[in-house]
């Protein structure tokens, strides 16, 4: 029997991890929630098992996984980003039935998605930090010791939810009255996301680039790197735009930061692919934010400049491979861009366009074009999940190629039924700045013109509303 | 002899027009468009036949005024002066012509002085001969027109309306003309105007000998309708009495009750030994061979009732309200009254109140004075504001009688001749604040409007600024032939439609699948230069559903502004911060929502009570739904 390996997840994760499973020659078993009945991963998956109605619920329900694993006879798991990805009791869940776990033991997972527990590690490595508190006791106590750390360090400060990640459970604290007014919140919400109520505070830095390395691990401790992303561009500290490697950084720094995050990875004893993130400020300090300890949406940019499957390597390593090549192997070659290309409304805030069908959906491909996506034309994008349609990843061997390469790409995307964040994108690509590669985590805050957009409607196009009017409503109303 | 052109000044078109041995043809294609296709003959059509009808060697093109700017914005979306502008591209030499009421202008009521000025310099920039008429024949309805048709350098063309009946004398008409004279001067062109094509060839042959004999000089102009069939005997008795220009009309197009063909007008009058100066025959006939395959998608306008109606001798209505009159009786259910109004009711309204001219505007009064004394059963009883206005000596006196007192007695009650003393005299009317309007506009549209949009604005607001509207989202849309523009029962599934857009770039749009969804969404999908594209159909509004109102991100800010707070987002309520009766103070959060991931805490703008609470914890929200409502403190 050939060895499955069930791919806990969906969307457009669930598929590229699926084609890695297939083309090592494993077959590759899908779950799924009723809302996805409709999902692509299913239909390319070898197998596929319906875990539960949902929403989420079942995706995050470590029985029904492990039980779905057991009932296909699947060997290992891959997680995925989000949900059971980073949870300790599912990776020790898998331990416990016999199933091989994609990603870092239990335990380093547990002591790494701690945050409190990950910063003191790193602080006794010697990785620089960020200043910050321990956990905060609950009540009153907690709130004094939060201001106190205020008096010491100033505002603004991030509230972070203990068990937080990928940009969940974040507060930006601006003063005192917000500190007041969104304590509790924060705690209610951490309880209602991550079951834990834990967070705790660190000094902002003001306007940093977010720098991170992938970093991959075999189980003898050999660690490498495969160079730095910049992942500055994000609304709500969530990432919009990924960038290998990180661009107008200087070699020598770039090589000291990759260095870090090795000497990060083994201090926590690390195995499997990871990601190590910085905060980069203005005078070139940086400062340790975080080991995710798992596969990263942005995975696709370092594999396009380093020619390094990620997946591909991490389910190798999880089946007891060793890295089969030493960091010298590793060139990073050109540049990579990653769009998140979501049905969501930038002019209002972003929001979810989910429940609308993709009435046309027409992808651009070509040179140095990458595409990771899961729905189609007809396809309806389900409310309850994230609003991710498709990732456009482009490769160019300089930054300008890159960035025009993009652009063309944009271009040709047409997706129509929902309103997508392509529209903005097209103003991004054109932005002077970013034409530049000058960016930080400020650039949206500081470049509100690129939400100014209207599709401007070409002649052909108000007089082609004009027949579609006249042919649906059978006459010409403007002429009866 | 040199043709007429626009390359002539007025004093060279007279001269020529007065050494002519024969007669010139006026081709009355906008008249023909509003008495047979109620007034839809779109511009692209026109400019298929424009270039023949250019060397066709009219005297000049009936093209705009009457009803047609009116429609133009209405229902064909064309701008009255881009339509001229086009045309004139495509004729250089033909002199372009219009109908204008006087006062009325190309509308139905009395415009400032002011704004008939201004319409007629910016129309006269386009238009080379000016007819203009007066339904109570009330010469100073004209001055203001004539005055600024002279100072614009182009050729006044005053019409003496004409009908039958014992008052309608040569005696009367040639006192008519010298009124008319006194004021024009006599460099001129006089229009005999009979609208309902009515009396014989003899009365119109008399007519005109009889106004030769008094003005030798003076160039005559034919215009009759073809809705008795006879309008051919009526040009052929004019021209042979002296009548100098003649209206007619392509054949492709004629109908019933607009001007007849004009290649029978030319063989006619040639048997007679007259000849058709200037006309070259061929570009006539090929005019119509061009647009003939056009006239099927315009069936859909023609009248009700079709075939010539000799009883138009009784009835008297204009040729140019025929499609309109019997529009209304079909879509009012009453054709089967026809008879009883057009050869009773209507007639015996005429007679009663004064057999003045039956011509827009008071055609119209005297069809919906006879339609409602016959559906509601009580002559009179229920007149119109324009009826009290004509009977008050608003429009102009009475040419030849006043009506019986019983009927001002039946309008205005028993105290009529203190109202008649009171409010009677012709209708004064201020000047408008042009500059006001022009303001007005500028805002409805939110943008500087040209001379000319302010001048279609000034004639009919509303429409002009929905017509604007259109514009803007539709584009051009003139460029569309009859088969698209005015396409009924929708097109065929892949379906090619190649047109070009108003710079000439080609267009083609292929029709795709239309797709309903489950709440009656109606998606259309087009190829448009090869891309795909889809508009989207909100389901039709069934009667008495409640529409739901959807606000802007703006208005949801400003209803929070005055304590009525609702969703800025889609989002689920996860909490509800405060309870009915309490009192909250800027800045207190009321409620919390979480969309995303993401709580939001909702905050008051206002200090005030909260006196009501719409959503409830776990509720999902679209933009714009109700949260609570905070009754403001007073300041």
């Amino acid at each position: 029997m050939k060895t499955k390996i069930l791919v806990a997840n969906r969307g457009e994760i669930a598929i590229r991890i699926i084609r890695a499973i297939q083309e090592l020659k494993f077959e590759a078993v899908a779950i799924y929630e009723t809302p996805d009945h409709e999902s692509r991963h299913i239909r390319i998956a070898n197998e596929a098992v319906w875990i539960g109605d949902g929403p989420r619920a079942d995706y995050l329900n470590i029985d029904r996984v492990i039980k779905a694993a057991k009932r296909v006879g699947a060997t290992a798991i891959h997680p995925g980003y989000g949900f059971l990805a980073e949870n300790p009791a599912f990776a020790r869940a898998c331990e416990e039935a016999g199933i091989i776990f994609i990603g870092p033991p239990s335990d380093v997972v547990e002591k790494l998605g701690n945050k409190v527990t990950a910063r003191r590690i790193m602080a006794e490595a010697g990785i620089p930090m960020v200043p910050g508190t321990s956990n905060l006791p609950a009540g009153d106590a907690g709130l004094e010791e939060a201001r106190a750390f205020a008096r010491r360090y100033g505002y603004p400060l991030m509230l972070k939810a203990t068990a937080g990640g990928g940009g969940r459970g974040i507060r930006r604290i601006e003063n005192e009255t917000e500190l007041h007014e969104q304590y509790s919140i924060a705690r209610t919400e951490a309880l209602a996301a991550f079951n834990d109520d834990s967070v705790y505070i660190e000094k902002v830095v003001i306007n940093p680039k977010h720098v991170e390395v992938q970093i991959l691990a075999d189980a003898s401790g050999k660690t490498v790197h495969l160079g730095t992303r910049d992942c500055s561009i994000q609304r709500r500290n969530q990432k919009l735009v990924e960038i290998a490697p990180a661009f107008h950084l200087a070699p020598d720094l770039a090589e000291e930061i990759c260095q870090t995050a090795i000497k990060a990875g083994k201090a926590a004893a690390y195995f499997n692919a990871g990601t190590v993130e910085f905060l980069l400020d203005s005078d070139n300090n940086y400062y340790f934010m975080e080991i995710n300890t798992r596969l990263q949406v942005e995975h696709t940019v370092t594999e396009m400049i380093t020619g390094i499957d990620i997946v591909r390597t991490q389910i190798k390593l999880a089946l007891g491979k060793k890295l089969l090549f030493n960091q010298d192997d590793v060139k990073l070659r050109g540049h990579a861009i990653e769009m998140r290309i979501n049905a969501e409304d930038p002019q209002n805030n972003f929001m979810p366009e989910g429940g609308k069908t993709l009435s046309i959906y027409q992808s651009p491909g070509g040179y140095g074009v990458r595409l990771d996506g899961f729905c189609y034309q007809g396809f309806t994008v389900p409310e309850v999940y994230d609003s991710l349609l498709v990732k456009l990843t482009v490769f160019g061997w300089s930054w300008n190629e890159t960035v025009q390469r993009l652009k063309r790409c944009l271009d040709n995307f047409v997706i129509a039924g929902p309103k997508t964040t392509i529209p903005f994108y097209k103003n991004l690509v054109q932005e002077p700045d970013f034409q530049n590669g000058e960016f930080n985590t400020s650039y949206l805050d500081t470049h509100q013109q690129l939400f100014e957009y209207r599709e401007q409607k070409s002649e052909a196009s108000k007089l082609a509303r004009l027949i579609a009017e006249i042919h649906h409503k059978k006459q010409n109303i403007y002429a009866a | 002899m040199t043709r007429i052109t626009t390359a002539m000044n007025p004093a060279q078109v007279l001269d020529t027009l007065h050494r002519a041995d024969g007669y010139f043809i006026t081709n009355t294609a906008r008249d023909m468009s509003q008495s047979d296709y109620k007034n839809r003959i779109l511009l692209h059509t026109d400019l298929l036949a424009a270039p023949s009808r250019d060397a066709a060697g009219y005297f000049s093109l009936e093209i705009t005024g009457g009803a047609s700017v009116h429609v133009d914005i209405l229902r064909k979306q064309v701008d009255p002066f881009l339509k001229l502008k086009l045309l004139r591209e495509q004729m250089p030499d033909t002199l372009f012509q219009t109908l204008c009421r006087g006062v009325n202008l190309f509308g139905y009521r009395p415009y400032p002085q002011n704004v008939i000025r201004l319409t007629v310099r910016e129309f006269a920039k386009y238009v080379d001969v000016w007819r203009t008429f007066d339904f109570m024949n009330h010469v100073p309805n004209m001055q203001a027109v004539f005055e600024e048709v002279a100072k614009a350098g182009k050729i006044n063309e005053p019409s003496i309306c004409f009908s039958t009946g014992p008052e309608h004398t040569d005696q009367f008409y040639v006192a008519k003309v010298k009124e008319i004279m006194a004021v024009t001067g006599d460099e001129i062109i006089l229009c005999i105007k009979n609208h309902g094509g009515l009396g014989t060839p003899k009365r119109i042959g008399d007519l005109v000998d009889a106004i030769k004999q008094a003005y030798p000089e003076l160039i005559i102009h034919y215009h009759g309708h073809n809705t008795d069939g006879n309008d051919i005997g009526r040009i052929t008795a004019a021209v042979l009495n002296g009548a100098t220009i003649v209206d007619a009309s392509d054949h492709a197009f004629n109908g019933f009750y607009g001007p007849p063909p004009i290649l029978s007008v030319i063989q006619t009058l040639k048997d007679y030994g007259k000849t058709a100066i200037d006309i070259n025959e061929d570009a006539v006939i090929e005019t119509s061979e061009t647009i003939h395959d056009q006239r099927p998608y315009y069936e859909q306008f023609e009248a009700q009732i079709k075939g010539f109606l000799p009883t138009v001798q009784i009835h008297k209505l204009p040729g140019g309200a025929m499609g309109s009159s019997l529009e209304q009786a079909a879509k009012g259910g009453f054709l089967n009254k026809m008879p009883d109004i057009l050869h009773h009711e209507l007639p015996r309204v005429q007679k009663e109140l004064g057999n003045w001219w039956s011509v827009t505007p008071g055609s119209q009064i005297l069809w919906t004075t006879a339609v409602g004394n016959v559906l509601d059963g009580e002559r009179y009883g229920n007149p119109s504001g324009d009826l009290k206005n004509l009977l008050l000596g608003k429009y102009g006196p009475f040419p030849f009688y006043s009506p019986a007192d019983w009927i001002y007695e039946k309008v205005f009650g028993p105290d009529w001749k203190e109202i008649l003393e009171k409010e009677g005299g012709i209708l004064e009317i201020e000047d408008m604040d042009i500059d006001q309007e022009r303001r007005t506009l500028a805002e409805r549209l939110g943008r500087e409007p040209t001379e000319q949009q302010l001048v279609t604005f000034l004639q009919h607001p509303n429409d002009a600024v929905e017509f604007f509207k259109f514009e803007e989202k539709f584009g051009k849309s003139y460029v569309l032939p009859p088969s698209i523009f005015l396409r009924r029962g929708g097109f065929a599934l892949g379906e090619t439609l190649v047109f070009q857009d108003h710079t000439g770039k080609e267009h083609l749009i292929e029709i795709g699948p239309e797709q309903q969804d489950k709440k009656g969404e109606t998606t259309i999908y087009l190829n448009v230069d090869h891309h795909q594209q889809i508009f989207v159909f909100a389901p039709e509004q069934q009667a008495g559903t409640k529409v739901k109102v959807s606000l802007s991100k703006e208005e949801i800010a400003g209803l929070a502004k005055a304590g009525d707070i609702r969703a800025g987002f889609s989002g689920n309520v996860c909490e509800i911060s405060v309870e009915a009766g309490q009192d909250v103070a800027v800045g207190d959060r009321v409620a919390i929502l979480e969309a995303m991931k993401m709580q939001t805490p909702v905050v008051s703008e206002v200090a005030g009570k909260v006196v009501k609470i719409s959503a409830k914890v776990g509720q999902a929200l679209q933009p714009g739904d109700k949260i609570l409502k905070i009754d403001p403190e007073k300041e």
